[in-house]
This record gives C-alpha cells, structure tokens and sequence, in this order.
C-alpha cells in the first residue's frame, strides 16, 4: 500500500519536471506570442500521468508544474488574481482529463484502439477547454484592470485561443500516439 | 541549455541574497500587492525609487534587469497604449473616433508602465537571489495553512523538490536522445507541424520510459531507507530566520506608511506652504 503512495508521489513529480523540459527546449515548442502562450508539449506528460493514476494524479501533476513555473522564475506574474489563475490554477484544471482515465484503460486493455483514442480526446479537450477558461478569465482580469469597457473579452479569446486549438490538436494527437504505440505507458503501478 | 538548469538565479553574497527565502517571498508579495494602492505620481516616484534601490542592494547588473523585461515590452507597451489612448480627462490634445489622447490618459499610461516594470523588476529580484530549491522551502512555508484543509502539503514539497532536481538530468537526458535522433538524420524545426510532431515521437517514448524507470528506482531506495508519507521528517537544508529578516518585514510596514502618507498628502504643495 504504502509503497503506490511512494511511487505516485515520484512518479508525478518526475513527468511535471518532464513537462518543463520539453517546455524549454528548443524546437520542442513553438512560441505563438513573446511571452508565454506557446504551442508546446508541456501538457503531454500531465495528460499521461491523468491517465495513468486518474484525477488526483492528474491534478495534482498540474498544480505542481503551474507552482514550478512560478519557483524557476518563468511565470510572469502581473496581478494576483491573474497570477493565480494562469498558473497554479490554469494547469490544475488540466488534470480533470483523469476523469477519463477507467474508460481509456479499459478501452486499451480491450484493444479497442477507436475507443480509446476517442476517450483520450474527450479527456484532453474537457482539460484544455477549462485551461483556456482559466486563461481567458485571467486575461480578462489583467486588462479590466486596465481599461474600462474595451472588448477585452474579445481579445481575451483571440489570444488565448490562437495557441490553446493548435494544443489541443497536438495534444490529442502526441498523446493517443504515445499509448498507442506503447499501451504499457497507461499501466500504473497499482 | 546550463542557463536553464539554474533558473534565473544569480550567485552573489548580497545583503538580498542572504535574506531568509521566506522573508524575501513574502516582502515582495506584499510589494506587488502595495503597488495596487498607490494613489498618485508621487507614490509612484516613492515605490520606483525603492525597487531601484533593492536593485542595487542585489549587485546584480542593471543590464539584467532590463533584459528581464524585454520578452514583455510589447505586451507592456500594449497596455500601456490602450490606456492612454481610452482614458478621458484633463486637457485633450487629440481626439478620434474612441481614441482619445488627453493630459490624465497619458498621465494613466504612465503609471501602469511604470507598475508593470515594477513588478517584473521586483519578481526579478526575488529568481535573481533564491536559488530555486530555496524558493520552493519558502512556497511550502507559506502554503503551510493548506495543511488545516487536509492537504498533504509536505508531500507536495517533497515532489517540488524531486521535480527541481531532476530537471538538469531530464535535460540532459532530452539532450542525448535528440543527438542520437540527429545521428539518425532527423532535422528538428523543419516541415510542418505533423512531421514535426512525428519527428518527436521517438524522443518522448525513450524519455517517458526512462523516467518510469528512474521513478520506480527512486521509490524502492526511498522505501528502503525507510521514508513514509505523513510522517513528520526532519530536513537537510534549514531555513534560518534572524533578525535581518524581521527588519526586512518591517522595512515593508514603513514602506507602507510612507505610502499612506503620499497618498494622502500632496509633497510639492506642502513644500511650497513651508516657504
């Protein structure tokens, strides 16, 4: 018993430093604006270990690479709430694609491959969709606060839509072609 | 790719780099939060004055400082525009359709560049004398009260930390199999976004199985040397608070006072009555 705790605990520790990684290496990412939204692969390891270990595992990976950000000094903070929201809150949420995690094992464990990359779609996009509500309300806040009665909501969306689809796309993409060429990725140590 | 490994952070034995991580954390949160309440030009003049000073405190290159601020510029100067151009007030100089140039808008616009560079000058000051790890002890003391709502903060520490130190070797790792993939012939930042993707394919897999096994591993020597969660551990790296660092909070208090002050009390008017 003890010993799934251990090895959960590294184990998401492990994939969100993962997540950094392939977030700051060249070529691995291709920044869509100077600062911050980018197209990267970051969110493939979160959405590997939602699968693997389910909603907390999922969560919790999400929290962490959201405080990571902020610990190496790459977050960029500019108003609390919105600080709040696009970090630590933003890939949190990511973790919810665990939901789907029984459905996707068990398709794989069927071998129902149309079933199963159908589920890990649904699961990626429940998680990208709320990153972007994050973002999109984090935005929103940063530019309410600077001003008044602009269509903010509109930019809101427009900015934080034009990396988060082209993700969402790759993400579903990278990380159904992960489990399946390698089904063994989906099997926790439980 | 060494840049990374370390975060932003800059060895140096200032007074800044000496101060307990928690106290610096907490007086530049507290900082960020005040620049939210500043009133007028002055207070504004009063803060920016302040983070110079810090900044020079640091002994670290002002060059530095301004390069952190160069990725944002242009979403600063953005901001910057929409306010001077949508506030109204004061003498307009210039006025078209919604746009509106006036004494009070580029007034505004002044001052949310100014608080914007502040802040990244101060979150500058904070990556630029933690070390991360050190960062992190201060994140877990003040996510601390998360421990009342049954949150296992200490777990969340320990994997903080797991994460900290093995990003180098994960890099290092990426590094290699990109190199032996570039062997291979593969050319990375080329052909559209599908080769691209398929070009990564063979670099994750390798790397996701390796971290597997490198968990596992780390798991069965930490079981083996006993390490059960929620169980209360003692730690190899102490924090230390003295007295500098309760200087440094108060320091925070006075700041804030100063500030109370100019918000309330117009200087250049109250020099003109002295004389």
């Amino acid at each position: 018993m003890e010993t799934k705790r251990t090895l959960f605990l590294i184990e998401v520790a492990i994939f969100t430093a993962l997540a950094l990684v392939l977030d700051v290496i060249p070529f691995l990412s291709f920044k869509v604006w100077a600062q911050g939204g980018s197209v990267s692969f970051a969110m493939i390891p979160i959405f590997i270990v939602a699968f693997r270990w389910g909603v907390k595992g999922g969560l919790l990976s999400g929290f962490l690479y959201g405080i990571l950000q902020i610990a190496i000094g790459e977050a960029w903070i500019m108003h609390p709430a919105q600080g709040a929201l696009d970090y630590p809150v933003a890939f949190t949420v990511l973790g919810l694609a665990g939901l789907f995690a029984p459905a996707v094992q068990a398709a794989i464990k069927r071998g129902n491959t149309g079933r199963f990359i159908g589920f890990v779609a649904i699961g990626v996009l429940i998680g990208i969709i709320l990153r972007f509500v994050a973002h999109y309300l984090a935005g929103v806040i940063f530019f309410e606060s600077l001003i008044d009665g602009m269509n903010i909501w509109m930019y809101s969306l427009v900015y934080n839509g034009s990396y988060l689809l082209p993700s969402f796309i790759i993400n579903v993409v990278a990380v159904s072609l992960l489990f399946y060429k390698r089904p063994k990725l989906i099997v926790s140590g439980k | 790719m060494n840049k990374l490994i370390l975060g932003r952070y800059f060895p140096g034995n200032s007074v800044l780099h000496q101060l307990d991580p928690r106290a610096k954390l907490m007086a530049a949160l507290y900082f960020i939060g005040l620049l939210f309440y500043v009133e007028n030009g002055q207070g504004y003049l009063y803060l920016f004055i302040f983070t110079l000073m810090m900044m020079r405190l640091s002994r670290v290159a002002l060059m530095t400082y301004i390069r952190g601020v160069k990725p944002l510029i242009w979403l600063i100067l953005f901001a910057t525009c929409l306010r001077v151009l949508f506030t109204g007030g004061g003498t307009v100089y210039f006025n078209m359709g919604p746009f509106i140039i006036s004494s009070f808008g580029l007034l505004t616009g002044i001052y949310t560049f100014s608080r914007f560079v502040m802040i990244i000058f101060v979150s500058t000051i904070v990556t630029l004398t933690t070390k991360p790890i050190d960062l992190t002890d201060a994140i877990s003391f003040l996510l601390h009260p998360l421990k009342y709502v049954k949150i296992p903060v200490e777990d969340f520490v320990l994997m903080l930390t797991i994460a900290l130190r093995f990003i180098p070797n994960l890099l290092d790792e990426t590094q290699k199999v990109m190199d032996a993939q570039r062997a291979r012939g593969t050319v990375f930042g080329e052909g559209n976004l599908l080769q691209q993707m398929k070009k990564l394919v063979p670099i994750i897999l390798p790397l996701f199985a390796s971290s597997l096994n490198r968990a596992e591993a780390m798991a069965d020597v930490m079981e083996v040397k006993g390490y059960q969660s929620g169980k209360k551990r003692s730690s190899f790296r102490q924090l230390s608070w003295s007295r500098r660092d309760s200087l440094c909070l108060m320091g925070m208090v006075v700041l804030t006072l100063g500030l109370h002050v100019l918000n309330e009390v117009n200087v250049l008017l109250l020099i003109a009555s002295i004389y």
